[in-house]
């Protein structure tokens, strides 16, 4: 039996538009230290088997990314792996690295500065290929505003739902003093927000972003020792989609369904509907919260659902309110944990047992990853 | 002995022919070739693989998440696909990877891919900015540096070290020879070193282009299965992943050989003595060039590899040069190295650290065609580099490890 | 007319990727370039566990994991402990512009630094035959009003003539 695996302590810093005053070194070590200090390792001994870190080459404008980390997460002389995609995936393989018998405790750390960019669309638009899509101008923040037009508009969602769910959203963001963007927006000032990429406005995409986050992993018996209040990963399930948009049916997401059926299968969870009591979900763009909602087996009716009480569904204010994307899923890791260990201050879910956490990589949605925590 | 919650197996691997320039190919279909390869050598579907694991250093084909339009030829689509990067080491990262996602329980059949298609960038320059931006950018070039010959220059004189290192580039160009997949073949022989040491150009200090690693497009495939489904999958013999060692040290080279203690009081060494001493120890191998039948060196120049065997097989003083000299590493040999001609043959980077293992796994099956070593190999170390020098080892065997 | 071949049909498409970047120093590194802007003084950071020093500084002391908030003057003379002599023209990514070679980088021990430190830094010689390890070298600054608060505040490094 593989053994069980624990997440023992998370950190954040504050998610900011610029980060001047610091190196990305200076964000990794400020979140290293806090998980250190958390759980009372030994960074200097040998008690982390491996390091798994979590950054891009092309954010980070830096070929081997990791590279200039190594000394911050105390990796010199020993282990450390770079995962170069959305956050999750870090604690997928960080799962991985515990559970195969490697290492007992391994350190995951992720990190971006987005503020380094002079423009995220030009990054993401290397992400399409040089024949087809890269000369018709295609980038992210075009690509999500395809899907948010054929979603919308499958659901007959309008421009003033989303408004309101933005403005909801950013009520929550406000009672979380890491989010980024905190300052209340009315359903009204959403809605006139200048208009990025139809139907994507200002305010429903999210802010450049600066963060780094920690969290410390753990084999069952090393987790006890660790901490009073292990948050075991039960579940865990990803999968990624064909790459040309116009091969996939933008309004939902195969790669979604097939992540979360993944993950409700390892955590034995039948039905989704009622089975978390939070749940933190990766939407840089606003209309991808109901999108993947509906996606998770969250709701069957995404339109509806935007109308109820969301007050468990991204309780920090979500990706919207401002994490890096390549940090986002682990962001909502990282909140989902603080969650489950009553941690969470003003945005804490009442006795919160069992939570998902969400990331995604990739042009609409193309790659997914499902998390599922258990206290 | 290594933990290991369940025994994994190497199951089927592919490589593309590996060229300067495969034109005849986009970069989602050169990595489809090694894994169609790797499908067909391991008996099965796309269908049978549970999971991807794929990488490359995206910024030497300028394309970001190089995975998202990879999926139309790495087998990933409706998978778990997972991208990991750190440079050279890249693809002995991804081969740790897949062993670990098999041995954790997560998955029963994982496809683990290297690719790099260096003609689409500038491979140099993609290497000089990892450097860092404030101090360092504008000094590095690339991997280019001659400051591993000059340390062998300084401990066994002029003429002994540049005929070793030239010596050694001879055995690989004669092993890239019997490989058809290598990239550079140049038919070298030993009573042309004078004419190379002279004539070769000169890229960094006592570094000529003759012994520095080649720039190559290529792919390569591996595909791993948990050790209760290998019976079920025996179209080819398994080899068992027996153990790895990763070893990354700090971001700056500015050590001038002052010895330094590490937390522990431990006197620093290489990352390759290190990863050696680890792997070795573990897994009770006390001789191991009479315990080990091949090694597949991640070798980026002559110079590197040549001081490199001393460091892998805790060798002391002259021992690794005698070695070279007499012939020991020939495919012939006692202790043959790179007997597919190694990365100073072949180089496409991301590819490249997975390669080796790939290479070590086929000299075990006794599948390596004519660049077989003739005798039976039982046990087989690759090794990976990579970031500041940055090692992995891994150790593979014929026999079920009993861990 | 003969069939085409495949590779008669093959295409090619160049592109020249340029993102514009802007770093930020953080404190350690932020206090290192002031030095050189404003003082023309090399400042090294030292290890409160270990004693080595790191030039130029580091937010940690990678050996001991702590950090290294404690500073000290090194340099500017210091000694040639390794070298690179490159003949090969490779694009600075900094500028995208080829560089000129031959040009020799150093790896200098700065006088003061502790722990086998070295400070890598371009170092200027026509006559690249002179270069051997213990060389006695020195940093060249740029001169006042030129300096940006930027790793080449230090021109170049060049040989002490008659320096032992």
């Amino acid at each position: 039996m593989p053994p069980r695996v624990a997440i023992c302590a998370v950190a954040q810093t504050k998610y900011v538009r610029d980060r001047w005053q610091d190196r990305v070194q200076g964000m990794c070590w400020e979140v290293v230290q806090q998980v250190v200090r958390a759980t009372g390792i030994d960074l200097a001994g040998d008690d982390i088997g491996a390091v798994v870190s979590n950054s891009d080459d092309f954010f980070d404008c830096r070929t081997i990314s990791d590279s200039a980390i190594t000394d911050v997460v105390g990796a010199h002389f020993k282990c450390e792996e770079k995962v170069a995609q959305d956050g999750a995936q870090a604690v997928y393989y960080g799962y991985a690295n515990v559970a195969s018998g490697s290492s007992d405790v391994v350190l995951v750390v992720g990190h971006s500065k987005e503020s380094q960019v002079g423009d995220r669309n030009l990054i993401t638009h290397a992400a399409f290929d040089p024949f087809y899509t890269r000369p018709v101008g295609l980038d992210y923040l075009a690509a999500a505003a395809l899907q948010a037009e054929a979603f919308l508009r499958r659901f007959g969602i309008t421009d003033a739902d989303l408004a309101r769910l933005v403005s909801q959203q950013r009520g929550k963001a406000a009672r979380n003093p890491l989010a980024n963007e905190r300052n209340p927006l009315s359903p009204e000032a959403a809605a006139v927000s200048p208009m990025l990429a139809d139907p994507l406005r200002e305010a429903y995409v999210y802010p450049s972003s600066d963060g780094a986050v920690a969290m410390i992993l753990a084999s069952e018996d090393r987790a006890r020792q660790l901490t009073d209040k292990p948050v075991w990963i039960t579940g865990l399930g990803s999968s990624i989609d064909s790459f040309f948009l116009g091969d996939r049916d933008l309004s939902e997401s195969v790669s979604l369904r097939q992540a979360a059926e993944r993950a409700y299968r390892m955590a034995n969870i039948p039905d989704a509907s009622a089975a978390f009591d939070v749940c933190e979900l990766s939407d840089p763009y606003a209309h991808q919260l109901p999108l993947w909602a509906w996606q998770l087996g969250l709701t069957d009716d995404p339109k509806r659902w935007i109308a109820g009480d969301l007050s468990r569904f991204n309780p920090s204010g979500g990706s919207l309110s401002g994490t890096p994307q390549v940090v986002s899923g682990l962001a909502r890791t990282a909140e989902a944990v603080l969650q489950l260990r009553n941690e969470a201050g003003d945005r804490q879910i009442p006795s919160a047992k069992r939570a998902l956490a969400h990331g995604t990589t990739g042009p609409a949605g193309q790659q997914h990853c499902v998390v599922v925590l258990e206290t | 002995m290594p933990r290991k919650t369940r025994p994994v197996a190497i199951v089927g691997v592919g490589q593309t022919r590996h060229s300067s320039h495969r034109e005849d190919v986009n970069q989602p279909e050169l990595v489809h070739e090694a894994v169609r390869l790797a499908i067909d050598d391991a008996g099965l579907s796309l269908s049978d693989i549970d999971a991807v694991v794929t990488g490359n250093m995206e910024m030497f084909e300028g394309t970001h998440q190089p995975d998202m339009w990879q999926v139309l030829g790495n087998g990933a689509w409706g998978k778990p696909c997972l991208r990991v990067s750190t440079g050279g080491t890249t693809g002995s990262t991804v081969f740790c990877a897949a062993d670990q996602l098999v041995a954790s329980g997560l998955h029963d059949v994982v496809l683990a891919i290297g690719f790099e298609k260096q003609q689409e960038g500038h491979t140099t320059g993609g290497i000089t900015a990892m450097a860092d931006p404030l101090w360092a950018r504008h000094l590095q070039t690339g991997a280019l540096t001659g400051m591993a010959a000059l340390e062998v220059i300084d401990e066994f004189g002029l003429d002994r070290a540049r005929r070793a290192a030239m010596r050694y580039r001879v055995i690989m160009d004669q092993h890239a020879a019997k490989n058809p997949n290598a990239h550079r073949r140049f038919n070298l022989s030993f009573d042309m070193i004078d004419d190379l040491m002279q004539k070769s150009p000169p890229l960094v200090g006592e570094l000529r282009l003759i012994h520095m690693c080649s720039q190559s497009d290529g792919a390569g495939a591996m595909i791993f299965a948990a050790g209760d489904r290998v019976a079920s999958l025996n179209r080819r013999p398994p080899v068992w992943v027996q153990d790895h060692v990763t070893v990354h040290r700090e971001e700056t080279l500015a050590l001038a050989g002052v010895a330094t203690y590490d937390a522990q009081g431990r006197l620093e060494t290489t990352t390759q003595r290190r990863a050696a001493e680890i792997l070795l120890a573990r897994n009770n191998i006390d001789k191991p060039v009479e315990e080990i039948d091949v090694f597949e060196m991640y070798d980026p120049s002559a110079w590197w590899g040549l001081s490199w065997i001393r460091d892998f097989l805790l060798l002391e003083g002259d021992e690794h040069l005698q070695m070279v000299e007499r012939g020991d590493i020939g495919i012939e040999g006692r202790f043959p190295i790179n007997p597919s001609g190694g990365v100073t043959a072949t180089n496409p980077i991301g590819a490249t650290a997975l390669l080796r293992p790939l290479e070590a796994a086929l000299q075990i099956r006794g599948d390596a065609g004519t660049h077989q070593v003739p005798r039976p190999i039982r046990k087989a170390l690759a090794s990976g580099f990579g970031g500041t020098l940055w090692t992995v080892l891994m150790l593979l065997s014929k026999d079920q490890p009993n861990n | 007319m003969p069939p085409k071949k495949l590779s008669d049909e093959l295409v090619h498409r160049e592109h020249m990727a340029r993102f514009p970047q802007r770093w930020s120093t953080g404190p350690v590194m932020g206090k290192f370039l002031q030095a050189l802007r404003d003082e023309k003084r090399i400042l090294a950071n030292v290890c409160p566990r270990c004693g080595r020093s790191q030039v130029p500084p580091r937010e940690v002391c990678a050996v001991c994991r702590v950090e290294a908030m404690q500073f000290e003057e090194v340099g500017p003379a210091g000694t040639l402990r390794s070298f690179d002599v490159v003949f090969y023209a490779s694009p600075d990514p900094v500028t995208g512009q080829s560089r000129e070679v031959p040009y020799a980088t150093a790896y200098v021990e700065l006088d003061g630094s502790k722990g086998g430190a070295t400070f890598w830094h371009e170092l200027h010689e026509t006559d690249m035959s002179k270069l051997r390890r213990g060389l006695r070298v020195r940093a060249v600054f740029e001169e006042d009003g030129k300096r940006t608060g930027a790793i080449t505040d230090i021109k170049y490094f060049e040989i002490i003539e008659g320096g032992t």
